[in-house]
């Protein structure tokens, strides 16, 4: 037995020498990796950006109404340029150019957006800091809709991307100075967008689109702080010549190592959505906006964000049905208007946002996808992504479907499914 | 699998350790042999003078590159300008880091200054807060990217002396530390980290989850003359649950640059330039 005993004992080692022997010839292998010399030009010179990008898409959809499909493309160069001018001063420039075909009836087949224009001071130390020009500002934390993002009324152009998270590349910036001021623990800025045209927004192929970005004198107050590593938010107060005053807070909080809180409110006395697009006059309510949503970092990488989203000036179920029995122009004008402010245009809805990078032990392979449901009338709206990277090219593959129900905000929707085929070269 | 996941964890095994230590250090004492001679290395300040290897004391820059690996085939390079310094809070570093490569990244920025991690992304003009057990990078975890003294958030206890091979295939003499986590900031939950017994060099490393599981190994090599001392160069780091899965991180370009504490919050991150 004691022989029985250690002939197993010496047979059960050598098993576990013979199993450890493939790790040990892997961290071998991997010892002899070597990595490509790093091109010093990328790592010498951070403070300039140049990025240059060419997007192709293949696109078809299937219409809501009689199950008929359509299909068309679209090209894009998106441009986006940074660079020191010497004594702290520096300049950049955003721009982008698509051209969407076949064209669609009242609209142009190419459009540029002069998304930013502007120079840019920093004191040496970096704490007070001044900004002239075209400037993208956004503030707010939350994934779907931002009540505190104040500027991006009217700001969006062109929608190639159902992505909420997309748009906001997309959208152009507002004609501002901005001074701001950091400090341990928090910072200030302040930001004077002047009117600057009587004209409202334009469809013209290469117009800098005042109408759309800086219709109204406007004055932004913005004091953010840290309460503590974990804890962090924002004050905001908007003046608008002729329209009033928001005010606004957003917060985000660290609840434990893997859940993030994120938090916006916004409050001002203005009209319902649907008083507005009926243009029936009504006196200003005051009316309350907000965004609450957890951010959950799942593991094996996926990251999941659940929002609640409110408007209040927004349609409820009622207010659905009353929009969508009116002419087909109402309605237009009415989903034009909310999709370029990227205005909440239901009282009520949720957002389920999902991402994982390297998706089935796949590093290149990125999956992103949302579902976004009207809490009102109940429609809803899903999409999602495959993007696979290479180090200068990113192929996509993008789906997207809407519910059924044509007196509901989703089912409206022109396309019942659209399917996109992207190619993105960077130079 | 499961053995992996239900192994216990590593620092569990430390405090009955410690106390048979600590009663043989009784009975030494008894016997009036003098304890120090006996007790060896104080582990902390082990781990302190390896952590003053890896880390310049002063704030410092540094371009850290990624080289990802899958099955022995460069799948991915991210190239990053890192800023750190450490902060009066606490004394654990801060870093900003600036992607330069890959062309779809450049000028995104991330901030670690403990639990407080943002990612800025100069497309979408938006700092987003990332909850620490977010990788930002591929297989990545945040941590490795961002420079950390462990001192300040594991405590050390000595484990054994061995010679082991180290990341150059070199038999080196060293003290093996347990770590265990003893902050929130902590990236892993225990560490077995191997220093060189006689230059207090870090030689290799194996990080464990709170769960006991194995994430991955590290080997730190090619030490050069950077900042006034011998510091490892590069850091091959292999996955625990798939060893085809290989990240370098190369450390070049060192340099002590000052960068004041106000810029290592979300508010500075669109005007971080790196230069």
């Amino acid at each position: 037995m004691p022989f029985k005993k250690n002939a197993l004992s010496l047979a059960v080692l050598s098993l576990a020498a013979t199993l450890s022997l493939p790790v040990w010839a892997d961290e071998d292998d991997a010892l002899n990796l070597q990595a490509e010399p790093a091109k010093p030009a990328a790592a010498s010179a951070p403070s300039q950006t140049v990025r240059l990008a060419l997007e192709l898409a293949a696109i078809t959809a299937q219409r809501q109404a009689d199950g008929g499909s359509v299909s068309g493309h679209r090209a894009s160069i998106d441009l986006r340029l940074s660079a020191p001018l010497g004594q702290g001063w520096r300049w950049a420039l955003s721009d982008r150019l698509d051209d969407i075909q076949p064209v669609q009836a009242g609209q142009p087949g190419t459009r540029n957006q002069l998304r930013e224009a502007y120079l840019n001071w920093q004191q040496p130390d970096g704490n007070t800091g001044l900004e002239l020009g075209r400037l993208n500002l956004r503030h707010g934390p939350a994934y779907g809709y931002n009540p505190t993002d104040y500027f991006r009324a009217g700001a969006t152009r062109l929608i190639v991307t159902a992505d909420p998270v997309a748009l906001r590349e997309n959208r152009l910036g507002t004609f501002m100075l901005r001074a701001n001021r950091s400090w341990d623990g928090g910072g200030a800025s302040l930001v004077l967008a002047p009117k600057l045209t009587n004209s409202g927004p334009s469809d013209q192929a290469l117009s800098l689109d005042l109408g759309a970005t800086n219709s109204q004198d406007r004055l932004l107050g913005v004091i953010s702080a840290k309460a503590s590593a974990r804890w962090s938010g924002e004050a905001l107060a908007l003046y608008q010549r002729g329209t009033g005053t928001k005010l606004g807070a957003n917060l985000t909080g660290l609840l434990t190592d893997a859940l993030v809180l994120q938090g916006e409110w916004s409050t001002s006395r203005s009209d319902s959505l649907l008083n507005q697009a009926l243009a029936q006059a009504a006196a200003p309510q005051r009316v309350h906006q907000a965004a609450l949503g957890l951010t959950w970092s799942a593991p094996f990488g996926w990251v999941i964000t659940g929002e609640a989203e409110y408007n209040g000036a927004g349609l409820n179920q009622a207010g659905w049905r009353n929009l969508l029995a009116q002419p087909p122009n109402t309605v237009g004008r009415f989903f034009a208007g909310t999709q370029a402010d990227q205005e909440l245009a239901s009282r009520r809805a949720w957002l389920l946002y999902a991402t994982q990078k390297g998706v089935a032990g796949i590093r290149q392979l990125d999956v992103t996808g949302f579902v976004r449901q009207n809490a009102e009338d109940h429609s809803h709206l899903a999409w999602a992504e495959l993007r696979y990277h290479w180090p200068r090219v990113d192929a996509a593959l993008q789906w997207q479907r809407s519910s059924r129900g044509a007196l509901t905000e989703y089912g409206s929707l022109p396309y019942r499914q659209v399917l996109q085929l992207l190619g993105s070269v960077y130079f | 699998m499961p053995e992996l996941t239900n192994r216990s964890h590593p620092a569990a095994s430390t405090k009955p350790g410690r106390r048979r230590w600590l009663s043989q250090a009784g009975l030494l004492w008894v016997a009036g042999l003098p304890l120090t001679a006996r007790a060896g290395p104080d582990p902390q300040a082990l781990l302190a003078a390896s952590d003053a290897i890896r880390n310049p004391s002063q704030p410092f820059r540094v371009t850290v590159s990624l080289s990802e690996f899958e099955k022995a085939v460069q799948v991915n390079t991210t190239t990053l300008v890192s800023f750190a310094r450490t902060l009066e809070s606490g004394g654990q570093f801060a870093s900003l880091l600036r992607f330069v490569q890959p062309a779809r990244d450049v000028g995104k920025v991330m901030l670690k200054n403990g639990s407080d991690l943002w990612f800025y992304d100069p497309g979408t003009k938006s700092a987003v807060r990332i909850a620490p057990q977010q990788r930002l990078m591929g297989q990545a975890a945040n941590g490795d990217v961002v420079t950390v003294n462990f001192a300040r958030d594991y405590q050390a206890s000595l484990a054994a002396e061995e010679s082991i091979q180290d990341g150059e295939r070199h038999q080196r003499k060293a003290y093996k530390l347990l770590l265990a986590s003893s902050s929130s900031d902590a990236t892993y939950g225990s560490i077995e980290l191997w220093i060189d017994s006689s230059s207090n060099a870090p030689l290799k490393a194996k990080f464990f989850a709170d769960s006991g599981r194995l994430l991955k190994t590290a080997y730190y090599r090619k030490f050069q003359p950077q900042l006034g001392m011998d510091r490892p160069t590069e850091t091959v780091i292999i996955d625990g649950l798939d060893p085809q899965s290989v990240t370098i991180v190369r450390l070049s370009d060192y340099g002590f640059r000052s960068a004041p504490t106000h810029w290592f919050q979300r508010d500075y991150l669109p005007r971080f330039i790196a230069d």
